[in-house]
């Protein structure tokens, strides 16, 4: 299993990938991590005529916190991420996420842009980055525009990046006081995509959700945001009763496939069993502050 | 000489055999300095890249290489007509009566059978470059109808896989005892699961049991570099193989060459589990190649194709009955196995080697009076299976302990009780079981209640109810089966199959500076031989472990043999290093006397290890031995033959029973349905251990392996042959997060029959998971009414069986899963 | 068309350099252009482990990375942890524990391993086994190389 014949380059700027990207269009792949990329090219299920390595450019691995929002260089490594102390306490769902992501020799080379670009419905980070409404950074030639999540991901392995363009930063917006979150995933083993997955998010006020964020993995062609469960929590509170309603809700929202590993039917079940089991621990960490 | 000037060995040698001590294999194993075959790089090496059809089942129309050939660094480009006339088809050969016979050419003939077969061979400079020039290859296909299901596939009218063979049913074997019908009783085992007591108050339990495909998946894929000297005439290749000698044997015989001009050589080898102990179309083909290019040529398997064409396994439909008196006495077992065996008869243990046992070893370790079972072998349109650790007895023993349990459970008797009464008793050995083998001793009810015993099964019931009454779904479940290792000569290893694999042989040699080296036919591919058999030649010799250099896997250095399959190096190799020492120790022992009696000829040396004689008195040392063995006649005792070598052949003749009893403890999540296991515990009895720390590792590999076909592992293919499980994502072998602790306890009860008393252990571990697992699940499981009989368990599968059950309340039929 | 690239990198401590087309994996330029063969290929996925090295002191699957990508690296292999003949404390407990049977998994647990314990000294069980799922063991059921791992880590703790 080798790769078919590709024309290589590691620019060391951005300008030089984009003026790389201009150069071949649609012919050229990008090379974040390539814990998916070069997989694909060894199966030969992808042959593209360029590659652009990006793993020279290093002003694209930064994290940067703001005003209350962490900012992420495109190519910082998962495993950055994974052992940032800054990360751990301001964004405990990121941190939690991806503990989940691969094994952590697949998160040494893996980024949060490639995992964001590569935008696999059943990966942690575009769930993530779904459920907090995180913001995207793309350059191109005709200059840096801001999309947010929801408008990013547009289908399986499809996302708003035209063929000229780079992510070059992702911006989280920290996690508020009184918030509790939690990652919870049902996979076949540890490390193996989720077969379904629920990040959460939820800002107690009293006896009261003053805000609640969901996103499901693995059972749509997106990241699933199941706005319609968080309205529910953000109205009835985090009683038992309000967290089993808006499990059963966001068993309605989601569109699930079936493949070999589940059917449409079990995710669906699955999504209401970790809608569920996200919230409730969620909402404990929430009232544990 | 007086008994008491009788010189004897050093009475402070270790006591080697029996001893848990770390192996001679592992420094260069751990410093990334073992002999792997891809590790071998011969000068000039080309590279091989196999096209594979894409068709599942396909008549070859026309292969056009000409672009495929015109890549630079493409040495040459073979489609299977060329290669016939340089090799001859495998063809593997049964005297079972209505055995069809089959051909499998190296490469592709006239059509295909399954997707992955390999239709054409590039040889190029690189494997890279031989990949690019395979995608230049156009081959026209007119596509047959292809056929999937086993059943279907047995049915008269199914398109034939092979035209020749008039039916896909290959092989097909009785075994009958006591006073059993032929066939099953109910034609429809759906309608009914179990009949209520009759008069005679005995209960009927039968279902359909399905084991799904099972892939090997050896972390080293398969790997042949072959070297052809056209000076010599003669073939070398290095290969994966666990069975040195038998692809030697079958080497000369396809490419038309003298068996002693053929060379195989395999010295580490990253995994075997059965699956590396068939000879391939690609190792027939490298060698086919190296011969016509006169260049050495290596293919290694890339994980894509080990998926693809590494022989598959435990793909067979069992319908089966149990019939129990009230108090759980077995009255009757029946039986009919379809296995699914793929497109081709492995080599060269034809495709009935796997349902053939899945049915004489059925019957287990149970009085079963009467028993009936019937096994076919059919082709599809599939990956060939081939043996894989346990082969039949995984299956026989998911069925047989699945019924015994659900016995338990109908009739209201505990499953420990119920095993107890109808286990063959310690008094009966030896016993002849109702498919003839004979087992020569065991404490079956021994083994069962040390499981017992290591699970606290007393406080179990208790702590079940507990448990349940939090909502928690927890079960136990047994397993006791009991298999022939170390088969000599009296039984073939694979069912009428006329190669000669009942003997084993080791000859050891001592130098003249009284180094020790000791070579064996049987190969290694993980289970320690180097280590445990120089631990038996040492403790004979009562020389120390290092000094002891065993070799093996390469046949012009080793006797005669065939390799390592079937839980018999050590009970063979054993054997055969326990005759050469001893024969050998007696010679030494000897020169001795004769060399301590001929004082003014002798020095006495005072070397601290080996030495002969007595500690008070003068010594000799191994060294002084050795060099008047070899010095001739002069220092030799009248008579003796000078050197010290022996060459034995050890042929146990019947074989040795191996048992065991699993038991699991598992739980459910109520609301995933994922499953995890609490607890697993084995009590086995593999004789006497060489190397207890060895015999635990093997068990726990074993029971790691069965877990993963319990829960995880199944190939699947989709409704037009293709591969769906075509990578290690999809395919899902176990991790450290899947396996857990293993206990593992041995009744080291010495096997009467094997010359050593070893008996073999190697595949124990995979025959009793499955069964211990399912009866866990199904017992955490009842609660909800629901019973699994098809494995791997999965989530899945239990959340569709609820589902189904929900809809139709009142009736236990299952979702058709095909 | 197939240009080739120069590395240039170290690897066990020692300077090695070698030409290879860009889409050259890293596992095969440390196999056959350098003739380290202690580095395995078992899959080529990045799933199976059996090729991962540390890559500037972090464990990573060579197999999915280019050998173009390690010009200017520091490189450590399985041949590179024994130091002047003497085990490495991973190694040594993995020979006392039977933390190995076929031994072709054995680079990539180490590797692994040490990559966990550099990380993570004091790991519980729970935390050595994640780490090695990152690597496919046929062979042995991992609890004795969960045992080598808890008593290479004690070794390998500053004592008080």
């Amino acid at each position: 299993m080798k790769p078919s014949p590709f024309e290589y380059h590691d620019p060391t700027s951005v300008n030089e990938a984009l003026e790389l990207l201009r150069r071949y269009g649609p012919e050229a792949k990008i090379l974040a991590g390539g814990q998916s990329l070069i997989a694909l090219l060894n199966f030969r299920l992808s042959a593209p005529a360029a590659l652009i390595d990006l793993n020279r450019v290093a002003e694209l691995s930064y994290l940067k916190h703001e005003n209350g929002t962490l900012r992420f260089g495109s190519m910082l490594r998962q495993r950055a991420i994974e052992f940032s102390p800054l990360v751990l306490q301001r964004l405990p769902l990121l941190a939690e996420a991806t503990r989940l992501v691969g094994h952590l020799p697949t998160r040494t080379r893996g980024t949060i842009g490639g995992s964001l670009a590569h935008a696999d419905p059943a990966a942690e980070y575009p769930t993530v980055i779904t459920a907090l409404d995180g913001e995207l950074v793309i350059r191109g030639s005709l200059g840096e525009r801001v999309v947010r999540a929801h408008d990013f991901f547009q289908g399986v392995m499809s996302t708003a990046l035209g063929p000229d363009e780079i992510l070059v930063e992702v911006r989280l917006a920290e996690a508020p006081p009184d918030s509790g979150c939690a990652f919870e995933e049902f996979s076949r083993r540890h490390g193996d995509f989720a077969i379904a997955g629920v990040a959460a998010m939820v800002v107690v006020d009293g006896a009261r959700c003053r805000m609640a964020r969901l996103a499901a993995a693995g059972v749509g062609p997106i990241p699933m945001r199941l706005r319609a469960a968080e309205e529910i929590l953000e109205r009835e509170g985090l009683s038992e009763r309000a967290i089993n309603d808006a499990a059963a809700s966001a068993a309605e929202i989601v569109e699930p496939a079936g493949d070999l590993h589940a059917s449409a039917d079990f995710r669906r079940h699955l999504t209401r069993v970790l809608t569920r089991r996200a919230l409730a621990r969620a909402a404990d960490r929430a009232r544990g502050k | 000489m007086t008994d008491s000037k009788r010189p004897s060995l050093d009475s402070e040698r270790a006591k080697l055999v029996g001893a848990r001590i770390k192996r001679v294999e592992d420094p260069r194993l751990l410093t990334g300095r073992g002999s792997f075959t891809d590790d071998y790089r011969p000068p000039g090496l080309l590279h091989v890249a196999f096209l594979r059809s894409q068709h599942a089942h396909a008549r070859i129309v026309q292969i056009d290489t000409a672009q495929a050939r015109a890549v630079a660094g493409v040495v040459a480009v073979v489609t299977g007509e060329q290669l016939a006339r340089s090799a001859r088809p495998m063809r593997a050969v049964s005297t079972t009566p209505g055995y069809r016979v089959t051909d499998w050419p190296a490469l592709a003939v006239a059509k295909v059978r399954y997707v992955g077969e390999a239709v054409a061979a590039v040889v190029a400079q690189s494997r890279y470059v031989a990949e690019d020039a395979a995608e230049l290859i156009a081959i026209d296909y007119e596509p047959l109808e292809p056929v999937f299901n086993v059943e279907e596939a047995a049915a008269p009218e199914s398109p034939l896989v092979h035209e020749a063979a008039e039916s896909n049913v290959l092989l097909s074997r009785e075994f009958s005892h006591g006073s059993a019908t032929p066939g099953l009783s109910h034609e429809d085992h759906h309608l009914s699961r179990s009949t209520a007591p009759d008069a005679a108050e005995t209960l009927t339990l039968r279902d359909r049991f399905r084991f799904r495909r099972h892939a090997a998946i050896c972390i080293e894929p398969r790997s042949y570099i072959a070297e052809f000297n056209p000076a010599e005439d003669s073939l070398t290749l290095h290969s994966t193989t666990q069975c040195p000698g038998v692809v030697r044997m079958a080497l000369a015989e396809l490419l038309g060459m003298a068996e002693h001009r053929v060379r195989v050589i395999s010295i580490d080898v990253g995994g075997g589990f059965g699956a590396k102990s068939s000879v391939y179309p690609e190792e027939v083909c490298v060698c086919a190649l190296a011969r016509m290019l006169g260049r050495p040529v290596k293919w290694t398997g890339d994980r894509r194709e080990d998926l693809m064409a590494t022989s598959q396994a435990w793909d067979e439909v069992i319908d089966a009955e149990l019939t129990v008196r009230r108090d759980g006495a077995i009255v009757e077992l029946k039986a009919e196995v379809l296995a699914d065996v793929g497109a081709y008869s492995i080599y060269p243990w034809t495709a009935g080697i796997e349902p053939v046992q899945t049915v004489s070893f059925l019957p287990g370790p149970y009085h079963v009076p009467n028993y009936w079972a019937r096994a076919r072998a059919v082709a599809t349109c599939k990956a060939p299976t081939g043996p894989y650790r346990g082969v039949g007895r995984p299956i026989s023993t998911f069925v047989r302990e699945g019924l015994i349990e659900r016995a338990a459970r109908r009739l209201g008797i505990d499953p420990i009780e119920i095993r107890l009464r109808n286990y063959i008793g310690n008094d009966e050995f030896p016993y002849k079981a109702p498919t003839g083998i004979v087992w020569d001793l065991a404490d079956f009810a021994g083994s069962l209640l040390k499981v017992r015993d290591l699970l606290d099964y007393a406080t179990w019931p208790e702590h079940q109810a507990q448990a349940r009454q939090q909502g928690r779904l927890i079960g136990i479940g047994f397993a006791s089966f009991v298999e022939l290792t170390g088969i000599g000569s009296a039984t073939s290893a694979a069912p009428g199959m006329p190669l000669p694999a009942g003997t084993e042989a080791a000859t050891v040699r001592i130098d003249p500076s009284g180094t020790v080296t000791a070579i064996f036919g049987v190969a290694a591919h993980g289970q320690g031989l180097e280590t445990t058999l120089g631990q038996i030649v040492a403790e004979e010799l009562g020389v120390a472990l290092e000094d002891v250099r065993v070799l093996w896997g390469d046949t012009d250095v080793a006797p005669y043999g065939t390799g390592s399959y079937a839980s018999r190096g050590a009970v063979m190799g054993g054997g055969a290093a326990i005759m050469a020492s001893r024969a050998l120790g007696e010679k030494v022992q000897r020169i001795a006397t004769h060399l301590l009696e001929m004082e003014s000829a002798v020095s006495i040396v005072t070397e601290p290890r080996p030495a002969i004689g007595d500690r008070a008195q003068p010594r000799v040392s191994l060294k002084e031995i050795a060099k008047a063995a070899y010095a001739g006649l002069k220092r030799l005792p009248k008579g003796m033959e000078p050197g010290l070598q022996a060459t034995c052949f050890y042929d146990p003749y019947y074989g040795t029973a191996s048992y065991a009893t699993h038991g699991a403890v598992v739980e459910v999540d109520p609301d995933t349905f994922g499953i995890t296991v609490l607890r697993y515990v084995v009590a086995d009895d593999c004789g006497r251990m060489i190397n207890p720390l060895i015999v635990d590792g093997q068990v726990c590999g074993g029971v790691a392996q069965g877990l993963g076909g319990a829960l995880l592992e199944e190939v699947v293919y989709d409704p037009s042959g293709q591969l769906i499980t075509g990578s290690l994502m999809d395919y899902l072998v176990p991790t450290a997060t899947d396996v857990p602790r293993i206990e593992v306890s041995h009744l080291d009860i010495p096997s009467p029959t094997s010359l050593g008393g070893f008996r073999g252990v190697g595949e124990s571990g995979t025959i009793g998971a499955p069964a211990a697992v399912a009866n866990a699940i199904n017992d955490a499981l009842s609660p909800l009414g629901i019973e699994l009989a098809e494995l791997p368990i999965t989530p899945l599968r239990i959340f569709e069986h609820l589902a189904v059950r929900g809809r139709n309340l009142g009736t236990q039929t299952k979702p058709s899963s095909e | 068309m197939a240009e080739h690239r120069k590395i240039q990198l170290k690897i066990n401590g020692e300077l090695r350099e070698g030409w290879a087309e860009p889409r050259r994996l890293l596992v095969d330029f440390i196999r056959d252009d350098l003739g380290l063969t202690g580095t395995h290929a078992g899959c080529e996925h990045g799933i199976c482990g059996a090729c991962t090295v540390l890559f500037n002191g972090e464990a990573v699957r060579s197999c999915l990375m280019l050998a173009v990508q390690a010009n200017g690296a520091e490189l450590l292999t399985v041949e590179g942890l024994a130091h002047e003949g003497k085990l490495h404390p991973l190694q040594q407990a993995f020979w006392e524990h039977h933390a190995l049977q076929c031994g072709f998994c054995t680079p990539g647990m180490l590797i692994v391993a040490l990559d966990l314990l550099r990380t993570t000294p004091s790991p519980n069980e729970e935390e050595i086994r994640h780490a090695l799922s990152a690597v496919l063991c046929r062979c042995t059921g991992y609890q004795s190389i969960v045992e080598a791992v808890d008593a290479a880590a004690s070794r390998l703790r500053p004592s008080r």
